[in-house]
């Protein structure tokens, strides 16, 4: 136990040192592009104005507001207060929208197309990888090529293969949006039905793309272990091939399960792609916009639940690694 | 493991659903026929609903095209593009300056009324312009350099002019765009809200306009109100109760009962939902357009059933900089690389002839409609004009300025040094970045070295507004389009001197050109009520500019996009077609995306299919 204690003390010391650095990092890396976006709020009210002071002022008035015009420490302070409470400050690409408003509309669309899909992507992908592996033949002559071509099909390639085909060709599935365009949210059943019509193919152009690389992961994996000492030993000694698979998977499942995490942690960074072909809602497109407006307390705030999110899976894969690999705890312990 | 995976789909759809839920009253599948949808207005979620505020984000409510929306708010005047006359809106057609153009007077209708039944009166208007100007919102910030007062008591108003030190007008042209522009807010509702912010500017500015509960507080006298909104769309609903039914405005009530505009991501998104007959109206730039019809056999069509389809207003521009001595001091290198453009390929290609060519509409001061081609003495500038392309006539103006390249490696030189400039537009804006294009390969041909530069947005918009910036030499922006005040604002962005040294510059003169004797031109157009002596000012005025060439046109653009799907509705605007006033009078109805100025007579013409 007091192992236990001592390897997650060190643990959590070198999460919150990664999260300071990882904080700072989000504060001060949006605010070093070349960019000046209380200049652009200040066009949008001040357009047409002559009067050079009139047109001071009103940029001064929203560098007070937005703080920009405080020394850059003073600002990550400030930064740091608010956050705490939650309270990101109002966004600049959004403006008066507070950012806290904008994530808290789109993530519930992030998290309820990615997580699923990151899900049933990692499960059909590791199915389909240990069974290529344990069948061989025919199975795997065609799964792998076909896990290696969806692997390497880019996302968006993916996206706007499935909008032609079933969307625009085939008319099976909508083209843009969450929901109908013709309806206004509502509990209903017909409600519920337009929003999983909508959700297909984003879902499936996540799923698709990510079943190829997982099975490729799975399928080298298992043969490895497949061909392990172990095995030979356990066939050796007569122990049922169920048996034996089950040490299999056990094990060479380790590395798809940090990469199931990772992608989990990851995920509040929205599907980027699938959102923008598809004209889905999420936190990705937000981001994207963010990013190119310059929106520096909507980058830092995405960023930053990314980073939180990021660091806390993978503090919880390090005790779950302790209870399903003997070998990772007795390290922990040394 | 199927039932599961089911199961918990059907929960993250839930909880997503829990997020976004809205209990809507009335229809929550809005009736196909019932409903105009829109699409290339609305980018982004509503920020706000306030009409006095900032950054409301609210394009079918609360922005100008060809016009000020008129769908909810409205303002005193509609502006009609194609007839360059204003329409008594909220106001009647009575507007009248006095003799020393100082005070403008006018009266509001009687019919004209609030939405809670309540009279639209003059202190509505007054208490719109003072609070502008306390807070400096848009209208305060446009309109309080050239307005002084306005005063008037029930339905009378008076606007009274700012006067120069000669006791003249500062500019009553820009009081005639007040009276289109302007949206009018409700008196008692901006006390309210004023009150409610402690007088805080700021807050003011940034109220949205909905009471806690996130239902509609403000007051509005438009035809239409806000029904829904979210991440995803944004639906009105029409007030049967609108005052506009009168005899004395529309006489009815306009046809859709909801007007609709889902959010796309982008213009192909957009495309797509027109193609599909999920969008009506179409206010987005689409390619070879004309395909849409000849090729799929859609039943799209735009206004004008040849190229260029649309009423063009506006004409993005290239601008010189100069702050760079290269350029301020060789006005023969300024025009020579704007006779080398190829235009032609840059109709063609980027805007797939959705413009006018330069040599069907000589390039001016002017866009092109007939109003504003009239203002100038053709003849008097021909010999000044270029339609482009024209490589010799370049550089054999270069040779003569003594730009020549003295070193044999292909680019001329100034002061001992190769010329060498960049042409920038922002990333992703692809007919403004092949026009750049274009400028480069100008540059090519006649030994200037000019190289493209396309810095994302956000960027670009922060240096191109600086003054005194010396990154960019030839840049791209739009000026104004059209409006009561133009060509007057469009000839003073060009090359007015009153934007020369503003910091933070979004108005206008974005490369600093320096020419009193323009500028003093400039300055007398707006107090010129003659016709003949306007001509001669704008006349000498186009000379200037196509000798000195501060900046060049690329294209001429309509200030907004207008495809219209036919499956559901039918009787858009369309080259010729008219509306009928209370008073019997045929009116123009120009394609002004259904909603702007007088363009918003359109949905009162409308009609569905069969």
């Amino acid at each position: 136990m007091k192992g236990y204690r001592k390897y997650f003390g060190k643990k959590i010391f070198w999460f919150i040192l990664t999260f300071i650095a990882a904080v700072v990092l989000n504060f001060i890396l949006p605010r070093l592009m070349p960019a000046d976006p209380v200049a652009a709020i200040t066009g949008r009210i001040a357009g047409g104005n002559t009067d050079a002071k009139a047109v001071a002022q009103i940029y001064e008035r929203y560098q007070e507001e937005f703080g920009t015009n405080l020394p850059m420490h003073q600002q990550f302070l400030k930064f740091c207060k608010n956050a705490i409470h939650g309270n990101f400050g109002l966004s600049f690409s959004q403006y008066p929208r507070s950012v806290s408003d904008i994530i808290g509309s789109a993530i519930g669309w992030t998290i309820a197309l990615q997580l699923p899909a990151i899900l049933v992507g990692w499960l059909l992908g590791n199915l389909l990888g240990a069974l290529a592996a344990y069948i061989r033949k025919g199975f795997d002559k065609v799964l792998l090529p076909v896990s290696l071509f969806l692997s390497n099909v880019p996302a968006f390639g993916m996206a706007v293969v499935l909008l032609v085909v079933f969307g625009v060709y085939l008319k099976v599935a909508p083209t843009a949006g969450g929901y109908a365009f013709d309806m206004i949210p509502h509990l209903s059943w017909d409600f519920i039905k337009s929003v999983i019509s909508h959700y297909q193919l984003p879902f499936w152009s996540i799923v698709l793309v990510s079943i190829g690389g997982q099975a490729v992961g799975m399928r080298s994996m298992s043969i490895y272990e497949l061909n392990a000492d172990y095995v030979k030993y356990s066939r050796f000694l007569g122990i049922k091939d169920r048996k034996i698979v089950g040490y299999v998977f056990r094990n060479a499942m380790l590395p798809q399960v940090t990469g199931l995490a990772l992608s989990i942690g990851t995920m509040v960074g929205g599907a980027l792609v699938a959102e923008i072909i598809f004209s889905y809602p999420g936190l990705g497109s937000t981001m994207y916009s963010a990013v190119t407006a310059a929106d520096y307390p909507l980058i830092s705030a995405t960023t930053l639940i990314i980073t939180i999110m990021v660091l806390i899976v993978t503090f919880l894969l390090d005790i779950i690694y302790g209870f399903i690999d003997p070998r990772v705890k007795a390290a922990q312990f040394e | 493991m199927k039932k599961l995976i089911a199961l918990a789909l059907a929960v993250m759809m839930v909880l997503s659903l829990s997020v976004t839920a809205f209990a809507a009253e009335g229809d929550v599948v809005l009736p196909r026929e019932e409903t105009l949808y829109f699409a290339g207005q609305q980018w982004g979620t509503v920020n706000s609903w306030n009409p006095i505020g900032t950054n409301q984000n609210n394009a079918m409510a609360i922005a100008a095209g060809a016009g000020q929306r008129e769908i909810m708010f409205e303002t005193l005047y509609m502006w009609n593009v194609l007839d360059g006359k204003l329409y008594g809106l909220l106001a009647n057609d009575d507007y009248a300056w006095n003799d020393d153009m100082t005070a403008l007077t006018f009266t509001i209708k009687d019919a004209a009324k609030w939405n809670d039944g309540s009279d639209v009166t003059a202190a509505d208007v007054i208490r719109t312009f003072d609070i502008g100007v306390e807070i400096a919102n848009g209208t305060g910030s446009s309109y309080g350099p050239f307005i002084e007062s306005i005063e008037g008591e029930g339905k009378s108003v008076t606007i009274n002019a700012k006067l120069n030190d000669a006791g003249q007008p500062v500019n009553p042209l820009k009081i005639l765009d007040f009276l289109e522009l302007t949206v009018i807010a409700n008196a008692a509702w901006i006390d309210q809200v004023v009150e409610a912010c402690g007088g805080d500017a700021t807050a003011i500015l940034n109220d949205d306009g909905l009471n806690d509960a996130g239902e509609l507080e403000v007051p509005y006298t438009g035809p239409y109100t806000r029904y829904f909104d979210d991440d995803q769309k944004v639906v009105f609903i029409r007030d049967d109760n609108y005052w506009g039914q009168d005899a004395s405005m529309w006489g009815k009530l306009p046809v859709p009962k909801y007007i609709a505009h889902t959010i796309y991501a982008d213009n192909p998104a957009g495309e797509v939902a027109l193609k599909e007959g999920e969008v009506d109206v179409c206010q987005q730039f689409i390619g070879n357009v004309q395909n849409l019809w000849l090729e799929d056999g859609l039943p799209i069509s735009t206004y004008y059933e040849e190229a260029p389809y649309g009423v063009c207003l506006t004409m993005p521009t290239a601008w010189y900089n100069m702050n760079m001595p290269v350029i301020a001091e060789n006005p023969a290198l300024r025009k020579a690389i704007a006779m080398a453009v190829d235009y032609d390929s840059i109709i063609a290609n980027a805007m797939t002839n959705q413009s006018p060519s330069f040599a069907d509409v000589p390039r001016s001061l002017m866009n092109p409609t007939d109003g504003e081609q009239a203002l100038y003495d053709h003849d008097a500038v021909a010999d000044l004009q270029w339609a482009g392309n024209d490589i010799d006539g370049a550089n054999a103006l270069l040779d003569e300025a003594g730009l020549v390249d003295t070193d044999g490696d292909g680019i001329r030189e100034y002061n001992g040094e190769k010329i060498s400039l960049n042409a920038v537009c922002p990333n992703g804006w692809t007919d403004w970045q092949a026009s750049m294009e274009q400028v480069a390969a100008a540059g090519a041909k006649i030994g200037v070295e000019i190289t493209t530069l396309y810095p994302e947005y956000s960027i670009y918009q922060t240096v191109f507004v600086d003054p005194d910036q010396t990154e960019y030499a030839i840049f791209m922006w739009s000026p104004d389009a059209s409006t009561p005040s133009n060509p007057w604002t469009r000839v003073n962005q060009f090359m007015g001197m009153d934007y020369v040294g503003i910091q933070n510059n979004w108005s206008g003169n974005w490369g600093q050109y320096v020419n009193e004797e323009a500028d003093a031109l400039i300055k007398q157009i707006p107090l010129t009520t003659d016709e003949a002596e306007l001509k001669d000012l704008y006349t000498q005025l186009t000379e200037i500019y196509l000798t000195e060439v501060p900046s060049f046109s690329l294209m001429y653009r309509p200030s907004v996009f207008h495809a219209v799907n036919e499956s559901v509705w039918t009787n858009y605007p369309y080259e010729g077609q008219t509306y009928t006033m209370a008073d019997g009078s045929e009116v123009l109805v120009p394609p002004a995306d259904c909603t702007d100025g007088f363009g918003i007579a359109a949905l009162y013409n409308l009609e569905l299919v069969g």
